[in-house]
């Protein structure tokens, strides 16, 4: 069966490239995936989430249903999508604004300061690669190093290697965190 | 000068009623195009109406669209074959009423192809109705006590509209009912056409014709009404002219 | 083959097209479409192709009509409003057998409609469309990189058939994202230019004089021809169908879900099975040889609260079983803004399977 990540936030909050980036690691490590924006009705009132589903094998449904491992960047988001994480699954909770401290205790949930991290690494717009090293991590899908050769790829790219230097330290915090 | 002949492009014939100037004037494009040496080069985009009864008497590359598309489809073909001369024939219900947002923009993109438009006050194959070009107080088929311009609007003028607003090359009004007019309509079409050739811009011939048929007149009645009523709406001559000339 | 990269749905329908030997596009923007016009206004040009923005549906099918008829190869897009305005223009190509390829990115409902992902078009698609007496091929892919492989296919066909090929994709196709690899890219002006079509050149004056617009031999010819098409055209993948008490028509984004309910029901020692149409017209008839002979019933599951597909999937039966009845049901998904569930559809084959739910035909 083919894992799920689900990243959920304010737009802006980079949850949609941050999907994306993992993605392309996915992609260039070997995984068979799927990555779905949130569409239709969701999109309204500045909310984003994204689902990547992965695997060996055919992935059926794009669409959000039991999830592994949810990065939540804010309070609807972990209200929303909490209930939607498998028994035994992980989310991660931005510390930096949700303020809720109780949550379900079939789930190991790990509070990140997503926002903090970054901007210590003078990287302020950089929370969606504190979320992208810290959904490497938890997902185990191929080493820090390796995740970080395909990021910077993904930003050579994109013409923006300038900030890889930022961005390989940002990537290190989120995968330590 | 060579002896004047049927221009190949012309097969004998044609449906069309005593008096009509489609014939003249569909004749006076072919004999541009081959005096421009394109008639092996050339795609005529022909509307649904009388101008499409040309297409039974012409040997040259044509097609047919929809009514009211011909300058979308021969924008298609000029967008894809630049170096084809590429026109529409049709008539003003078609250019002008139902191929209005096609005529209007394919001029306002200043597409390099040149359109040809009859225009003769009224729809005329489908019986006489009203159209956009119909004179004020004109009587036709849907209009009976006359045009009321209070609520289905004034003659429009396509040429002059291009002159105002648009980008375009060439914008000309021609007649056919007489040798002098026919003379001067040949040389509007062969700027349009050489200013299709040269990459200028969008170019457009209206020809102003008779319709005896739907007019409900006689061919000297005809010629008559358009001297005195339908000239005084529809002015002729050039009406943008190349730049450089 | 390329290297396998990430893409949009919508972008893959633009790049595969390009690799196919697109010359024009012509287009109006749209949503859940708009991406296809973006890529190419931006691509096209570098390739010196052209794409027009056009100021309508209307004038963008007529456009390409023009550039199909001297040959090209063409393409339009829209979503199912922008498609209803294309009619016209769709049957003076079917009229002119022009083989122009078009893609409809579905969205939901009637009138406006909703930026749902639905499947309110499959009537319209498999029916022709427009005025007269054709058919189109319709092809419906399921994911980003059958969206580009139907692509280069639709052309391939468009060709070999001169009739008019249609990409049915829905708003979750377009949207999704996924690994995709194209195929090599053709350069248009390697491509020899059709016999039929239409050079500038004139018609020598020995030809017969040019053939009236309606006459016998053509409504022969368009019969022989869609029959010959819905012999040589049904394509179709099925899942599990051997031993299935049950099996579910179901074609693009949903057929999605389906595979995961089939996985679900199978754990819990439930044997369903599918057949995803490929091709919605020819409709994949020859499908139902693959389904043994006692099959309890038939499912026809999509998004669109009328139940489109579901004639189609009775007809299919009764050219298959002539010696007994078996009862087609139909699930319909009447929420018009989403893909149903996993569990949704799990819940409703179960009901079929307990004899909660009637059939259809």
């Amino acid at each position: 069966m083919a894992k799920e990540v689900v990243f959920a936030g304010f737009g802006g909050q980079g949850v949609l490239t941050a999907g994306y980036m993992f993605a392309e690691i996915l992609l260039k490590v070997g995984f068979n995936l799927t990555y779905m924006p949130a569409y239709g009705a969701e999109m309204r009132g500045g909310a984003a989430n994204c689902t990547v589903k992965f695997g060996d094998g055919k992935i059926g449904s794009p669409l959000m249903k039991d999830v592994n491992l949810l990065v939540a960047m804010n309070g609807p988001a972990t209200d929303a999508f909490e209930k939607l994480v498998v028994p035994g699954g992980t989310m991660l909770v931005n510390s930096d604004i949700v303020d809720r401290k109780i949550f379900r205790s079939d789930i190991t949930v790990v509070p990140i300061p997503f926002n903090t991290l970054a901007r210590e690494e003078g990287n302020d717009r950089g929370a969606n690669i504190v979320m992208l090293g810290a959904v490497v991590k938890y997902t185990g899908i191929t080493d820090v190093e390796t995740a970080a050769d395909i990021m910077r790829g993904y930003f050579d790219e994109k013409g923006k290697s300038k900030y890889n230097d930022a961005n390989t330290r940002t990537l290190h915090r989120g995968y330590e965190s | 000068m060579a002896k004047r002949g049927i221009p190949v492009l012309k097969k004998p014939g044609g449906n069309f009623c005593p008096g009509c100037g489609h014939n003249i004037f569909h004749r006076l494009i072919c004999e541009v195009i081959e005096e421009l040496g394109y008639e092996n080069n050339q795609m005529m985009c022909f509307a649904i109406g009388c101008a499409c009864n040309h297409a039974a008497v012409f040997n040259g590359e044509n097609t047919m669209g929809p009514h009211g598309r011909p300058a979308s489809v021969a924008t298609g073909v000029k967008r894809t074959n630049e170096e084809m001369l590429v026109t529409t024939y049709q008539g003003d219900g078609d250019a002008y009423v139902i191929g209005l947002q096609d005529t209007f923009n394919a001029a306002y993109r200043n597409e390099r192809i040149t359109q040809f438009v009859v225009n003769n006050t009224c729809f005329a194959m489908t019986g006489g109705q009203m159209g956009w070009t119909t004179l004020p107080g004109q009587k036709t088929a849907t209009s009976q006590t006359g045009r009321d311009t209070d609520t289905t609007g004034a003659p429009l003028k396509f040429p002059e509209l291009v002159r105002n607003d648009f980008n375009a090359a060439y914008a000309a009004r021609g007649a056919v009912h007489n040798p002098k007019e026919i003379r001067k309509t040949k040389g509007y079409i062969r700027q349009a056409l050489e200013a299709q050739i040269a990459g200028e811009g969008y170019s457009i011939v209206e020809a102003v014709s008779i319709c005896p048929t739907n007019w409900h007149m006689s061919v000297d009645q005809s010629i008559d009404f358009l001297e005195k009523e339908v000239l005084g709406a529809f002015e002729l001559g050039e009406i943008v002219k190349r730049r450089g000339e | 083959m390329s290297e396998t990269v990430l893409m949009k749905g919508n972008e893959a329908v633009a790049e595969a097209a390009l690799r196919a030997g697109l010359d024009f596009y012509a287009a109006y923007p749209i949503t859940p479409q708009t991406e296809i016009l973006e890529y190419l206004s931006k691509k096209m040009p570098e390739l010196g192709r052209v794409c027009v923005q056009a100021d309508s549906e209307i004038t963008a099918i007529n456009m390409i009509m023009g550039a199909a008829y001297t040959g090209k190869r063409v393409l339009t897009s829209s979503a199912g409003p922008g498609i209803s305005l294309k009619q016209e223009g769709l049957s003076y190509c079917a009229a002119n057998d022009l083989p122009v390829v078009y893609v409809d990115v579905q969205r939901g409902g009637n009138g406006l409609a909703n930026m749902g992902s639905c499947q309110t078009e499959y009537k319209r698609e498999v029916t022709g469309g427009g005025n007269g007496d054709y058919h189109a091929i319709i092809l419906a892919p399921a994911s980003v990189q059958e969206t580009a492989d139907m692509v280069s296919l639709a052309y391939e066909l468009a060709e070999k058939y001169r009739n008019i090929v249609g990409i049915m994709t829905e708003a979750t196709i377009g949207q999704l994202v996924e690994p995709v690899t194209f195929k090599e890219a053709v350069d248009p002006a390697s491509l020899p230019v059709p016999s039929w079509a239409k050079t500038g050149k004139m018609i020598s004056s020995s030809d017969e004089p040019i053939k009236p617009r309606i006459k016998d031999a053509k409504p022969k010819a368009d019969r022989a021809k869609y029959f010959q098409m819905k012999e040589e055209v049904q394509m179709w993948e099925s899942t599990n169908v051997d031993d299935a008490d049950y099996v579910v028509f179901a074609f693009g984004a949903p057929s999605r879900v389906v595979y995961d309910a089939l996985l679900i029901l199978r754990e819990e020692g439930q044997k369903i099975g599918m057949i995803r149409p490929q091709t919605l017209w020819p409709y994949p008839e020859k499908a139902l040889e693959e389904l043994k002979e006692d099959v309890k019933g038939l499912i026809s599951l999509e998004t669109n609260c009328t139940g489109q597909m579901l004639p189609d999937v009775a007809l299919a039966r009764d050219l298959h079983f002539k010696d007994r009845h078996v009862p087609v049901y139909s699930c319909a998904y009447i929420v018009l803004d989403r893909i149903p569930t996993v569990m949704q559809v799990v819940d409703d084959i179960k009901a079929i399977i307990s004899g909660q739910t009637e059939e259809a035909y």
